[in-house]
């Protein structure tokens, strides 16, 4: 039993796209340019070329944002979207009946449909895949090239995870919707 | 702060046009080809991505061979198939990372359009008709060739045992150097190109002449950098791209990007200057200027260990390369230069980063002697925090026992260049001497592997035009790319997750030895390079012996006389039997060095976790998820040259071969564009290795083509939109590619991602797909070591 998150240190990322491959394979994720469980933001540079606004080009990582309070388990009919044991929104393929609320529900546009099982997926956290077999570290941490990534344990107070957010600033996306994710953004 | 996080808005112009669909490839395109092979091969996934499983799989430590870098890696292997690539963190240079393209190997290993059986040609060259065939009769083929081609015996008998008449070229990688052994060393041909006279070989050349070193940046512990021309956020190179950029706004090291482009590097950076493409020398003289003038380098530094110090001084200032000068050239502020030169000089742990990539303009080799010497001024070298020079651990030297041939010519390829390369060439000359019939003795056979010069060599033309003056060309490749297709006999080799290769010893603060395990067996028909090295040699070494013997008098003179017997103790003695490197496995020939050099205990752990250093149980610990100490700090070889350390400011034996001694500006290196035109800039991407991996399923998703990007504002001008397609028209030829119009570029300049527009009909998703710069880029040479040219073609634009 946990409550796992994760705490991004985003001003590392280069969007360089090796968690969403890492994911994909990891994972056994669809192919198709718009089948990805995570993926990373950001903007083209303000103004005119050369005087061009370096801050607004920032890179932003982002997935399911695996929320206390997810809107997408909310509004799901059929209780395909659940909070798995360690506090981990899930979706049960079985029950999924594609009617597509979770996807409209969520801020985040963390969910899309995968054709060949013709469910709603998202980031699980890898809990059937690494974490299954008693791996500590998500495929997206593990891989990252400048280590943006800290997955671990919220309620263990001695985790990773636990001692940078007592120790550094973060802030939530979209916090003002009251969706209370367990993704933090490091600053 | 306000950022896009919606799905994948943020494209550099990508997906939002959606060219091919995605890529909905099913499972059925998967093993193309007759129907036997499909179930008689296993180890075949019967998906594209393999979700991995809860049961026991082996994880075998491998070296990535997707790029140059050479990260470590675990692969985990399920019931024989690879299900995914884990980076290893045991090695101190790629630190426990792989990158998009290194997670996506597994779709370059089970990639349906692998060569998967050797093939002879039946058709014309370029068309694509091959006939399936086995080992031996492809070696047959190339021994005495079929109906279509000459093979190399004939080939030698006409031209009397002249070796030269042969070339050869290789890409990097681990097994390359024995394929220059074979090639070069054994069959006896000095005509070898390779990518180095494509890349970089006068940042190499550069640095090694002005401090003995390209060294190695130790960007975990500077303060100030500045990147010119690297875009390393795109261009990744392990372990510079992960130091570089957990540092960088504003959290300890203050970043300087110089590029033309506004790239992901840029967007890292504290500052961001649009330097005008081939004018970073310009930037380096002014701000050495303003160093010497305001005598703020490292005076003590200067006296001990710059050779020439004074004459560089006197120099710099009587040229007067004022920032006021280098402003007009640059396009960067005088204030700006100023403001530079200050704070690095001010700055505790300041780095000119070496950069590692093409020569993009004929000044380089006088670039990187400037930056050498800057660096140099600052004193931040061989110390924690600069550029230090490291240690490598020595492995046994192999003795390769290569024979001697009376008849065998000098390489040619000398024209233009004031230093030519003995080893490696220049792709350019060599090429196009062979074209122009400047060559003094006929080049007849290229034998190639893992290289692709119709993609990287500038004007692919005319390496189509060499490539079809060759009696016999020969491939040893996994894909059948542009230049496969020009190859009469295609030898299929194994990738790197079905290889074990050569053991290799990194050098620098935290020196290591790695080596690259098979993780599965060969796929298909397809041989490991070593393997195929020995049974080509053994093929080869006795029809080339009789020509030798034939030819060479002085063979003819030792064996006077000799009894049957005695003649194959000296063909055996004196190298000429050409199997002998690879009598013994790899894996054997590694396990016999490690435990000469290191001991028993050494071979154990290299086998077990991939990497090995002396102390490794003792030193290497993980800190925390994310890090790991490989060295301690004390053993960290930050300083290691004491004395020895010299900076040359003044090569003045250069002078003699028409070369600067000290790094001068010419006013013909200035940048201009005529009226209407546009300057072609090329480069790299994060999710793609050249030509290499433009068919790989997983990053064709990331990056389904390449676009051409256009000033926004002039494309207002010239009404082009996202998408069209628009011709791109230089002195040698044309592409067309879509419009990726962009505030990122200045209204003179245009950029392609190179790899792209690829030729051979056999890889479905590389073939037509976007544009190959090397048929618009001119094959222009700079004129040290004859290095292609890449960014000094000015291109034409319409939209069609």
């Amino acid at each position: 039993m946990a409550r796992y998150g994760m705490a991004l240190d985003y001003k590392n990322c280069i969007n360089c796209k090796a968690c969403e491959v890492a994911c994909k394979e990891e994972n056994g994720v669809e192919l198709g340019a718009e089948k990805h469980r995570i993926w990373v933001g950001g903007n083209n540079p303000d103004g005119q070329w050369p005087l061009l606004d370096i801050a607004s080009a920032a890179f932003m990582p982002s997935q399911c944002q695996h929320c206390e309070d997810a809107p997408c388990q909310e509004v799901c009919p059929t209780h395909a979207t659940y909070y798995d044991e360690n506090h981990v929104v899930r979706v049960d393929s079985d029950k999924c009946i594609l009617c597509s609320y979770c996807m409209n529900a969520c801020p985040y546009d963390a969910r899309y449909v995968d054709d060949r099982t013709m469910t709603v997926d998202k980031c699980t956290f890898c809990s059937d895949t690494r974490l299954a077999r008693g791996e500590t570290t998500t495929a997206c941490q593990n891989t990252c090239p400048t280590k943006v990534r800290t997955f671990g344990d919220l309620d263990d107070p001695n985790s990773e995870i636990s001692e940078l957010l007592r120790t550094r600033d973060h802030f939530s996306l979209k916090a003002h919707l009251g969706t209370n994710p367990k993704l933090f953004y490091l600053t | 702060m306000q950022v896009e996080v919606s799905r994948r808005k943020f494209l550099q112009g990508s997906v939002a046009l959606s060219i091919v669909g995605g890529s909905s490839v099913g499972v059925t395109n998967l093993l193309a080809g007759p129907d036997e092979h499909k179930s008689a091969q296993s180890g075949i996934p019967s998906t594209i991505t393999t979700k991995t499983s809860t049961k026991k799989a082996e994880d075998i430590p491998y070296l990535c061979g997707i790029c140059v870098n050479k990260c470590a890696g675990f692969a985990r292997v399920e019931d024989g198939i690879v299900t995914k690539l884990n980076p290893n963190p045991y090695f101190p240079k790629s630190r426990n990372m792989l990158c998009a393209r290194g997670n996506a190997g597994i779709q370059t290993m089970y990639d349906p359009d692998r060569l998967k059986y050797p093939m002879v040609r039946i058709g014309e060259r370029g068309d694509g008709k091959y006939k399936r065939v086995t080992w031996e009769e492809a070696y047959e083929a190339i021994l005495n060739g079929t109906d279509k081609f000459k093979g190399i015996k004939q080939i030698l008998d006409e031209e009397k045992d002249n070796r030269a008449t042969i070339a050869y070229c290789n890409g990097e990688g681990l097994s390359k150097e024995g394929f220059e052994v074979l090639v070069g060393e054994k069959i006896g041909s000095p005509n070898y190109v390779d990518e180095i006279s494509i890349c970089l070989e006068t940042t190499l050349g550069g640095y090694v002449n002005t401090i003995g070193t390209y060294g190695e940046a130790d960007l975990n512990n500077a303060d100030y950098l500045i990147c010119a021309g690297a875009n390393r956020a795109e261009a990744i190179i392990t372990p510079d791209t992960m130091d570089m950029f957990k540092r960088s706004k504003g959290r300890g090291l203050k970043t300087i990007v110089l590029d033309p482009r506004f790239t992901n590097t840029a967007a890292k950076a504290d500052r961001w200057y649009a330097i005008n493409p081939g004018t970073d020398l310009a930037f380096v003289l002014a701000l050495t200027y303003v160093v010497l003038t305001e005598e703020l380098y490292d005076k003590d530094f200067a006296t001990k260990h710059m050779d020439g110090f004074e004459d560089y001084k006197q120099h710099i200032i009587s040229k007067n390369y004022t920032p006021e000068w280098a402003a007009k050239i640059t396009n960067i502020p005088a204030k700006e230069i100023v403001k530079t030169a200050r704070e690095f000089m001010a700055a505790r742990s300041p780095i000119y980063y070496q950069g590692r990539r093409s020569v993009f303009s004929k000044n380089d080799f006088q670039l990187r002697r400037a930056m050498a010497i800057f660096q140099g001024l600052s004193g931040n070298l061989d110390k924690k925090g600069g550029i230090v020079y490291g240690k490598k651990l020595a492995l046994p030297k192999e003795e390769i026992n290569a024979p001697m041939y009376a008849q065998v010519e000098e390489r040619f390829d000398t024209e233009g260049i004031a230093i030519p390369s003995l080893k490696t060439g220049s792709w350019i000359v060599l090429r196009n001497m062979v074209l122009e019939g400047k060559n003094p003795y006929p080049l007849r056979a290229m034998f190639m592997r893992k290289h692709n010069p119709m993609s990287g060599v500038p004007n692919t033309k005319k390496t189509e035009a060499f490539l079809k003056k060759m009696d016999l060309n020969v491939m040893i490749d996994i894909l059948p790319s542009d230049t496969t297709m020009f190859a009469d006999v295609i030898l299929p080799e194994a990738s790197y997750l079905e290889r074990t290769s050569p053991v290799a010893s990194y050098g620098g603060l935290e020196p290591a030895i790695v080596q690259r395990r098979a993780a599965v067996k060969p796929l298909f028909e397809t041989k490991v390079p070593e393997e195929i090295y020995r049974e080509l040699a053994e093929k080869l070494s006795k029809p080339l012996w009789e020509i030798t013997q034939k030819y060479d008098e002085d063979v003819q003179d030792d064996i006077k006389g000799m009894s049957a017997e005695e003649i194959e103790k000296y063909y055996k003695q004196n190298g000429f039997d050409l199997a002998e490197p690879w009598e013994k496995p790899v894996h054997e020939q590694n396990e016999e060095k490690i435990v000469e050099a290191f001991g028993k205990k050494a071979w154990e752990i290299l086998n077990e976790k991939g990497v090995y250093y002396p102390n490794i149980e003792e030193y290497h610990q993980e800190l925390n998820p994310n890090e790991f100490q490989y060295y301690p700090e004390n053993k960290k070889h930050y300083s290691t040259q004491g004395d020895k350390l010299k900076v040359k400011c003044n090569l003045t034996n250069l002078t003699k071969k028409g070369v600067d001694s000290m790094p001068t500006w010419h006013d013909d290196m200035a940048f201009s564009v005529p009226a209407g035109k546009f300057r072609l800039v090329t480069g790299r991407h994060a999710q793609f290795t050249q030509s290499g991996t433009t068919n790989n399923m997983m990053l064709r998703d990331l990056i389904p083509t390449n676009y051409i990007w256009i000033n926004n504002q002039k494309c207002e001008e010239m009404g082009i939109e996202f998408g069209d397609k628009v011709e791109v028209k230089s002195s040698i030829g044309k592409v067309t590619i879509m419009a990726y119009p962009t505030n990122k570029i200045a209204p003179n300049q245009i950029f392609m991602l190179h790899g792209f527009g690829g030729s051979s009909e056999q890889m479905e998703m590389a073939y037509g797909n976007g544009a190959n710069d090397a048929l618009i880029i001119e094959d222009k040479i700079e004129p040290v070591y004859g290095a292609a040219v890449m960014h000094e073609t000015n291109v034409e634009i319409r939209k069609v």
